[in-house]
């Protein structure tokens, strides 16, 4: 993780003391630690759906006709290493992002404050955030979670879904009414497949433990990387042949074409490290990562198929941080389900892939302080529901940014 | 078979007798040298000499199988990038046939059952031999030693078709190699399809070989009867450097449906990088010294140690392979290679398993068979791909390995030559064997290629001094000359010693014996089991080990006897003993290392091993002391008999085989009687102790069937076999007998011996000199032994035999094995043919009729009679006691 994650940037990080945080969900996953947390730029309301301006949204609100409560601010996303939770921590504290941090004047610290959470972090981790925050981690089941985030995000970002082949980047309608059943594949340390049919209707299907985990921790042990990052740039200044073998070394440069292999298609992942006149040291970083990179994409990317093909799902929806719209990733992935299915399944990507278990812990909480403070402002009858409505994206689509964004958004109280 | 004593008081009582008896036998064999032994003998010494010396075998080899022409290619190969496996078909002379005796009995018996074909007794032999692919030299030295490379007819002269010999070769080194063959070997490499070579080799292994396959779980092997009508469509999973999933639908059909790049080389080459191993094998072997916990991020690890229960995942599960290295303290060399390898293996293997349940799930294929390098025999690989099977498909599917796996490709590679000869084998004409030195090597070759007798001695007494570097079972502590020779020792518990591939099995010759049929009395073939004791039990298996182990000593100082006690002999004892007792601790450490493995299997093992150091018949001359002395009261028997009506004469009779039965190996009050009295006063006191009722007692349903009941007088059966076991009492005082009551009541008798010695069993080459012998004191008998050819001189000597031969024959067969059991699966065509107008089926002794064929079912009427000369057996088969009786009476199912 590079120091930028640390810094307090303008762009999602307004001045906290001009500021409501409201919101914070956390996702304390096996390698990251990831939050969502929303923010008020000013309290506001609308008429409604129809006359919010994407592009003004900084405007004040043109009345309340409707009388609908309407909440305007930013849903933030960020980072860390789990390894770093002190960082983490000392980040919601600074930013006063956890409930009665902003409102430290109004909560006498008697009652217990609890911030939803999930991954399997929220277990392990509970005692430090309760010494240190003195709050309680109001632990959320991880697909749940999951499944709620991806939901959210697919239902109600537009151009969420995107597929990526050959670097090109093709964001994907997604009809709200076809959406279901689709295959969720969630690529965090370990892999979940997750077969989707509703909101709240969902199996694990399947999973593998080759995930981001194998790709951190093996390439951690070949190339002396120090961050994950620092793994994924070198895999993509890497080559593979230098490391795999491929149909081509085996067959004397011809293909196999009798049964559809190309000279270049790999037989096996590290095959050519069985050599004996070459020792790691022999090999370049890069080449390693990269072969790495591929090995587990493709495999991935061929258990998810054979999962969607198993129970007949029309999608595939790559999730989770191992892909980090690492576009070598994507291409990987989409390359694997492309060859697997022989043309007839495509990979698709979400643009908030690492934080849909903590979208959907943010979505889980029924008293997660939006409904509070709508009420509050609003004086009338409690809200049995809040949706959102996406205003603007703040981060560049195309752009190479991984980490700290931010969704400018309404939140509507039915 | 008589020999297994039950426990030490008994043991000591059979050294009695041997050691009392032994050394008179010893001083009046070695200068008289019976002829009918000796030269009787010839036929089977000969296919045993072709065995072991190979030169011979190869320069002369006369004898085809019926359906190879001449020129029969034999040399496959499958050059992989760590190994080489050869498939080799070695041609064996067959019986030579120079015992008239034997040729004229055959070509009556030919006569009187019609129309049959004389077959070689062995048509080939299949070998299966691995090299390390970087010691392609040994090789080429092995395959150059054998002359595999040329065609047999151009042995005898340097013809053109040897200077273009091709062989048959699959595998990446196929083409690598290429240039060295041509070169060193003058051969060119005929290179085939490696995926059809596979299914080629698996699809003839699935069908020819029974057990082929087997199951692996939790260490636990368990083979696998594939029903050859229902083994398409399967799934092979053939993981070599990489992984191909192959549907197969039938000989030839087949398609690459999937597959993975995760495979064996990337196992190797990740485990190179990481752990410094300089070998895939000690890469393995560390792995099974690992704990993944280190490495893998659990569920665990993530859930606070909770189990995340909801989808099923436990905290033990593996949630992310080599999750836990990302920690930034440690660094590769803070971690263990053996926690690494660990992880790499499960994390690869468990994935191949996914990856091939999906692919069966899609194309809906019942079974998938792995094989390929990777898996090797390793037991922790095969129990993470079954586990991994078993957990995706939540235990419908299982994983499946074959025994042969490495030979898969060479196999198919061998069936790729036009001419072959395995065309329409079939399971019943196939028997493994596993020559001396299978237990240290697992098919291994280390070293020259052994040639002679000789050579195989002093590579034994070799191996033996370097055996504790090489192996970690030590078969015995090495004790000068023959006596003292311990047993073999349990090997330590599994771990310390182990080798990296203990578990791995043994691959043994293939014989291929097309005069093998299925015998076809048996009621139900597919359902029939020969073992009666499953030695998948372990404790049965200890039992037995050590019951052939505890017997070995007194067996080599028979068997070095028999040949005269020469310092030849000895040497040969001594190699003979180490080598079976390395097959016991063998066994003992990996009970599956031979296959599924019955006690006959066990018993023919031990049988083979004594042949393969030349011991042709370690018993012979106590074998024919027993003769002597038994015939030599028959008449007085005779007499006796005919003094009594029917119906006691019947019972007598039975008792008599029941009681001839125990005779040798009796209790202690028989072995005084039998240095006092003489042998029918023995064989009457031990009649007179077979009280009725015995343990299983159906006389008088057999009775009833022989003598009717009332008036009701029954017809007598037309053909009776007669399934012998002992020499001595046995055979002459209790069978024989018997064989003269059935032919007195006009049922024709054939008598059914081994084909080889087994123990103190009398043989088919044996028996007619008996019956000549018991003949001269019975008309009864001469003119039915001259009726069935077996009294060859007496035809000689007068036309009388023709105005008599009224009689119905008295014949002899072999049954077509060298073992003290039988598995009716694979029995003599002579006796297939014999047996096609038997309704009667007698099997007699312990080893015939209790440690196999005890509960096996025929098409015709069938009793089995043994006396139980084991307190374990007896306890355990029919909750009886050591010595009880069975008479067991089958009608015709």
């Amino acid at each position: 993780m590079d120091q930028r994650e640390f810094e307090i940037q303008p762009n999602s990080d307004p001045n906290p003391s001009t500021t409501h945080v409201y919101h914070l969900a956390l996702d304390i996953g096996g390698s990251l630690n990831k939050l969502v947390y929303f923010t008020k730029d000013d309290d506001h309301f609308v008429d409604g759906e129809a006359e919010i301006s994407p592009r003004n949204t900084s405007e004040k609100s043109k009345g309340s006709r409707r009388n609908h409560p309407v909440l305007k601010g930013k849903l933030n996303f960020k980072k860390f290493e789990t390894s770093k939770i002190d960082d983490c921590i000392d980040f919601i504290k600074t930013m006063k992002l956890h409930p009665g941090g902003s409102r430290q004047q109004e909560n006498p610290g008697s009652q217990p404050i609890s911030i939803k959470a999930t991954g399997g972090g929220s277990y392990k981790y509970a005692d430090p955030f309760k010494e240190r925050l003195g709050i309680n981690l109001d632990k959320e089941d991880e697909m749940d979670c999951l499944v709620a985030g991806a939901n959210f995000l697919l239902e109600v970002v537009d151009r969420e879904a995107y597929t990526y082949m050959g670097d090109q980047r093709q964001f994907v309608q997604i009809d709200q009414n076809d959406l279901y059943p689709y295959l969720l594949v969630n690529i965090g340390s370990g892999v979940s497949m997750i077969k989707v049919e509703g909101n709240g209707k969902f199996e694990r299907v399947s999973g593998t433990s080759i995930g981001g985990g194998t790709f951190w921790g093996l390439g951690k042990l070949l190339t002396q990387c120090k961050s994950f990052d620092e793994l994924l740039e070198l895999s993509y200044q890497g080559n593979n042949k230098e490391v795999d073998m491929l149909v081509g070394d085996i067959y004397g440069g011809m293909d196999y074409a009798k049964i559809g292999l190309s000279s270049t298609a790999i037989a096996s992942s590290f095959g050519k490290a069985m050599s004996d006149k070459k020792e790691r040291e022999d090999y370049r970083p890069e080449d390693m990562a990269r072969s790495l990179l591929r090995m587990i994409s493709n495999n991935i990317g061929q258990i998810s198929y054979l999962n969607a093909l198993r129970f007949g799902l029309k999608r595939i929806f790559f999730g989770g941080f191992f892909i980090q719209r690492h576009p070598f990733t994507m291409d990987t992935l989409s390359v694997a389900v492309n060859f697997w299915s022989k043309g007839e399944a495509k990979a698709m990507f979400l643009r908030h892939e690492g934080f849909l278990g903590a979208v959907g812990a943010f979505m889980s909480s029924d008293k997660h302080g939006l409904k509070e403070l709508l009420v509050k402002q609003e004086a009338q009858q409690s809200p049995t529901k809040l949706s959102f409505a996406v205003d603007k994206m703040n981060g560049q689509l195309d752009g190479e940014l991984i980490g700290d964004e931010s969704i400018e958004c309404s939140v509507y109280a039915a | 078979m008589a020999d297994f004593v039950e426990d030490e008081q008994q043991q000591q009582q059979v050294l009695g007798i041997d050691e009392s008896e032994g050394h008179n036998n010893t001083n009046n064999m070695a200068p008289t040298g019976n002829p009918i032994h000796r030269s009787s003998s010839r036929p089977q010494l000969d296919v045993s000499k072709a065995e072991i010396q190979s030169n011979v075998e190869d320069k002369y080899p006369t004898i085809l199988l019926p359906n190879q022409s001449d020129d029969l290619s034999h040399l496959a190969l499958d050059i992989g990038g760590s190994l080489i496996k050869l498939v080799y078909f070695s041609r064996h002379e067959g019986q030579s046939d120079d015992d008239k005796r034997k040729k004229t009995l055959k070509e009556r018996l030919g006569l009187s059952n019609g129309n049959r074909r004389s077959f070689p007794i062995l048509g080939g032999r299949l070998h299966f031999v691995k090299f390390e692919t970087g010691k392609i030299n040994e090789c080429l030295d092995f395959i150059h030693s054998k002359q595999l490379h040329r065609g047999l007819e151009s042995r005898y002269s340097d013809t053109e078709a040897d200077r273009n010999a091709i062989i048959k070769a699959t595998g990446g080194g196929a083409y690598k190699f290429t240039d060295l063959f041509k070169e060193k070997l003058g051969v060119s490499l005929d290179k085939e399809d490696e995926m059809n070579c596979l299914v080629a080799g698996a699809n003839f292994l699935l069908k020819a070989i029974r057990h082929e396959a087997f199951t692996h779980m939790e260490g636990q092997k368990e083979f696998v009867q594939i029903d050859q009508n229902d083994l398409f469509p399967y799934l092979l999973v053939n993981v070599g450097s990489g992984v191909s999933m192959i549907k197969v639908d039938g000989d030839g059909k087949f398609e690459r449906v999937s597959g993975t790049n995760v495979g064996g080389g990337t196992y190797w080459g990740l485990g190179r990088l990481l752990t410094k191993c300089k070998s895939f094998d000690e890469l393995l072997e560390l792995s099974q010294k690992g704990d993944n916990r280190a490495i893998d991020m659990l569920v665990g690890d993530i859930y606070g140690g909770l189990d995340y229960s909801k989808i099923g995942l436990s905290a033990s599960t593996i949630a992310s392979s080599f999750g836990k290295t990302i920690s930034e303290k440690k660094e590769l060399q803070d971690y263990r290679p053996e926690d690494i390898s660990l992880s790499l293996l499960r994390m690869i293997s468990y994935n191949i398993g996914q990856i091939a349940y999906l692919n069966a799930l899609r194309f809906k294929l019942k079974r998938i068979f792995f094989g390929g390098f990777f898996i090797r025999g390793h037991a922790y690989t095969m129990d993470t791909l079954s586990f991994a099977v078993q957990y995706w498909s939540n235990g419908e599917a299982q994983a499946m390995f074959l025994r042969h796996e490495g030979f898969l490709g060479a196999l198919g590679a061998f069936m790729s030559y036009e001419k072959h000869g395995l065309d329409d084998l079939m399971v019943h004409q196939l028997v493994e064997r596993f020559p001396m030195g299978a237990p240290y090597t697992g098919g291994k070759i280390h070293g020259p290629p052994l040639g002679d007798l000789n050579e195989k001695i002093s590579w034994m007494e070799k191996f033996l001094q370097k055996g504790t570097e090489i192996t970690a079972p030590v078969p015995m502590t090495p004790v000068a000359g023959t006596t003292g020779l311990g047993g073999f020792e349990v090997p330590l518990s599994k771990g310390s010693a182990l080798r990296s591939d203990a578990s791995a099995l043994n691959v043994g010759v293939l014989h291929l014996v097309p005069t093998l049929e299925v015998f076809p009395l048996l009621a139900d073939p597919k359902l029939y089991e020969p073992n009666t004791i499953d030695l998948a039990d372990p404790s049965e298996l200890e039992y037995w080990l050590t019951i052939l182990s505890e017997h070995l000593p007194d067996l080599v100082d028979k068997a070095v006897a028999s040949e005269g006690g020469t310092d030849d002999a000895k040497r040969r004892g001594d190699a003979f003993a180490r080598a079976f007792s390395a097959h016991l601790s063998r066994l003992m450490e990996e009970p599956s290392a031979y296959g599924k493995l019955g006690l006959a299997n066990l018993l023919e093992m031990r049988e083979e091993c004594l042949r393969e150091f030349q011991f042709v018949d370690a018993y012979r001359s106590i074998k024919q002391r027993e003769n002597e002395a038994s015939l030599a009261v028959l008449p007085d028997l005779f007499v006796e008999l005919d003094s009594m009506d029917e119906e006691t004469r019947l019972l007598t009779l039975i008792e008599g085989v029941l009681a001839a039965n125990i005779f040798d190996w009796g209790s202690r009050a028989c072995v005084d009687l039998y240095h006092k009295g003489t042998i029918i006063e023995i064989y009457r006191m031990s009649r007179n102790k077979m009280r009725r009722p015995w343990r299983v007692d159906d006389f008088d349903l057999f009775k009833e069937r022989m003598l009717g009941t009332g008036d009701k007088k029954k017809a007598p059966h037309r053909r009776a076999l007669l399934f012998v076991d002992n020499s001595g009492a046995d055979i002459v005082l209790g069978m024989l007998p018997l064989a003269r009551e059935l032919l007195r009541r006009g049922t024709e008798v054939v008598l059914v011996a081994n084909s080889l010695p087994a123990l103190n069993d009398v043989t088919a080459m044996e028996l007619p000199d008996i019956v000549a012998e018991a003949a001269k004191h019975c008309d009864i008998l001469r003119r039915a032994a001259e009726a069935g050819g077996l009294l060859v001189d007496a035809m000689i000597n007068t036309d009388s035999s023709k105005e008599n031969s009224s009689s119905v024959p008295l014949m002899v067969v072999e049954n077509g094995c060298g073992s003290p059991c039988i598995d009716l699966r694979q029995v003599s065509s002579e006796l297939a043919a014999a047996a096609k107008d038997a309704d009667l089926i007698i099997l007699e002794g312990m080893g015939r009729s209790l440690h196999t064929n005890l509960y096996a079912q025929f098409k015709c009427d069938a009793l089995k009679l043994a006396m139980v000369k084991n307190q374990r057996l007896a306890e355990k088969l029919i909750k009886g006691n050591i010595y009880d009786c069975i008479c067991k009476y089958q009608p015709a199912s």
